[in-house]
């Protein structure tokens, strides 16, 4: 068990941290300007940064079916759901930017394996149903994840967040419109939506982190309006929405313990875990692929940022004259 | 926190946005560029993949002071930062709830510098929860003749995909189940922010609404 001023730096005052709290009790949001404990801007560094690589690493699995989309019409939203992922990246590093993270400093940790983004994206994507089940199952559990983060006390990732969560909404419509599509069309078609449900159930599942009693950061951050579920009622309720839809499509759910409790609340078999923490690992998965993609994309564009720093430095000439 | 890494990234500039003209500007977030055409390209990117948009504003960081109550009690001199005068634009954070914005500008004032842009921020709008002003001569800006506009700003509106109305719901089980109270609330119940749709999760809208949008005819593919 911590200490419960173990959160206080050698700088810090005891006073300070109940001022900071109860601001956060009142339902305060924090600015950039204003004081907060070291501990809580390295913890949302983390969060933040970590939630941006993410978005960006999640354009790969999806971002390969682009070329192979069925119709214009499933291409057009595949472009547009892939795009925004881009720019949800951008949304996120420019909140942690205001905590004093530097961008370059966050891609430098990214690419050199310091930092970590969600293990989902190291799992591979191996048929075009699993764009829908990867909109329906893994956006459908980040919204129940950012719907929460919406409300931290944070200002600039609270805002991040909402209009993430506005946006993401519609990633989860057409993955669950086309594999209800699918579950109700040609034997293949039911087929390939089945095979995604069975590969994507448990990784989304694990997607919402460790149990609680295993969660190690929930602690302090839940103490200071961060995280305001543990990642088991964040699952609950992620698992209370979704397994009645998919049952409904007509799917089977790849867990034979899974049933309604008492008060309804649906209950799901034990995890394996070792799965997740050997994806996390690189022992499996796609980890390594995805960071040298990721690489390969930053050195490829190298000459772009060149370029527009040529041009800057052009136009910074001329006002000069 | 990060390693310290060389801090060689574009200038940071500030993006207000304006959804219609008989809204306010709004501060929606930054973007990093090279110079204020990067600034605003970069901005339509970033923050008008959906409508609505009728103009964009970038300024940068360097030319914009805000502050919070906090900020000006425990610093003061923050009131007497120097520089031109010129008519500045004040923002001002109104609220704690939910929203996606930082600040609305709420007004333009005449004022010696920065410090005393701030101070008269301060004196009109004493309960903001934050200020924020900049010059005018600081703002690159979106052209606002109807055929920028429309090349800039209309392409969005057509991509009707993109909003979640587009598609087929079988998402009555959540309206089940929240009046059957399984599905765990919010830990802060927070209204939304004024008239600003801020949040148009399916889950929160009316059974009426999603009533209206019946499961679409499986599509026939190969």
């Amino acid at each position: 068990m911590t200490q419960p001023n173990s959160h206080i730096a050698p700088n810090e005052t005891a006073a300070q941290h109940a001022a900071f709290e109860a601001r956060i009790e009142r339902g305060e949001k924090i600015e950039a300007g204003d004081w907060m404990p070291a501990e809580y801007r390295r913890q949302l560094i983390r969060m933040i940064s970590q939630h941006a690589h993410s978005e960006v690493v999640g354009m790969l699995p999806e971002g390969e079916w682009i070329a192979s989309a069925p119709t214009l019409k499933r291409k057009t939203i595949l472009m547009a759901k892939v795009q925004d992922e881009a720019g949800h990246g951008q949304y996120l590093y420019h909140a942690a930017e205001t905590l004093g993270a530097t961008r370059e400093g966050m891609i430098d940790a990214l690419l050199t394996r310091r930092a970590k983004y969600s293990s989902i994206f190291n799992y591979p994507t191996t048929s075009w149903a699993d764009v829908g089940m990867i909109g329906w199952l893994v956006d459908g559990a980040a919204i129940k994840n950012q719907t929460m983060l919406a409300g931290a006390s944070y200002g600039p990732y609270s805002r991040a967040m909402v209009r993430i969560c506005s946006e993401e909404t519609f990633h989860h419509k057409q993955g669950k419109e086309m594999i209800v599509a699918y579950a109700v069309g040609t034997p293949a078609q039911r087929e390939m939506a089945q095979d995604a449900l069975n590969r994507w159930w448990w990784p989304a599942l694990m997607m919402l982190g460790p149990h609680d009693a295993d969660s190690p950061n929930t602690g302090i951050m839940s103490k200071w309006g961060v995280k305001l579920k543990t990642n088991d009622e964040v699952r609950q309720e992620f698992i209370n929405e979704h397994a009645p839809e998919l049952l409904e499509a007509g799917l089977t759910i790849p867990d034979p313990d899974l049933h309604q409790d008492e008060q309804g609340n649906w209950k799901h078999g034990p995890i394996d875990w070792t799965e997740f923490w050997a994806v996390i690992k690189g022992e499996r998965g796609l980890g390594a692929e995805r960071l040298a993609t990721r690489q390969a994309a930053h050195d490829d564009g190298a000459w772009v940022r060149e370029a527009l720093q040529a041009y800057t430095d052009r136009q910074r000439a001329v006002a000069a004259d | 926190m990060t390693q310290p890494h060389p801090d060689t990234q574009w200038p940071r500039w500030e993006i207000f946005k304006q959804d219609n003209e008989k809204r306010p500007y709004q501060g929606v977030g930054s973007v990093h560029a090279g110079d204020p055409d990067h600034a605003l390209l970069t901005a339509r990117n970033v923050f008008v993949r959906r409508p609505a948009a009728v103009s964009l504003w970038a300024v940068r960081e360097d030319d914009i002071l805000n502050a919070t109550p906090e900020e000006v009690g425990t610093h003061p001199e923050v009131l007497d930062t120097p520089g031109e005068a010129d008519t500045y634009h004040v923002g001002i954070k109104k609220t704690h709830k939910r929203s996606m914005t930082f600040v609305d500008l709420v007004e333009s004032v005449e004022a010696t510098g920065p410090g005393d842009a701030l101070r008269q921020a301060r004196e009109q709008h004493a309960d903001a929860l934050a200020w924020l002003v900049f010059p005018d001569s600081a703002i690159a800006r979106t052209d606002d003749d109807p055929g920028t506009v429309e090349s800039w700003f209309a392409p969005a509106k057509e991509k009707t995909y993109k909003q979640q109305q587009y598609y087929g719901v079988i998402g009555k089980h959540v309206g089940e189940l929240k009046r059957e109270g399984r599905m765990p609330r919010r830990a802060t119940e927070e209204p939304h922010a004024g008239d600003h749709k801020v949040y148009d999760h399916p889950h929160d809208a009316s059974p009426a609404e999603l009533k209206t949008h019946e499961v679409q005819k499986p599509e026939v593919q190969k």
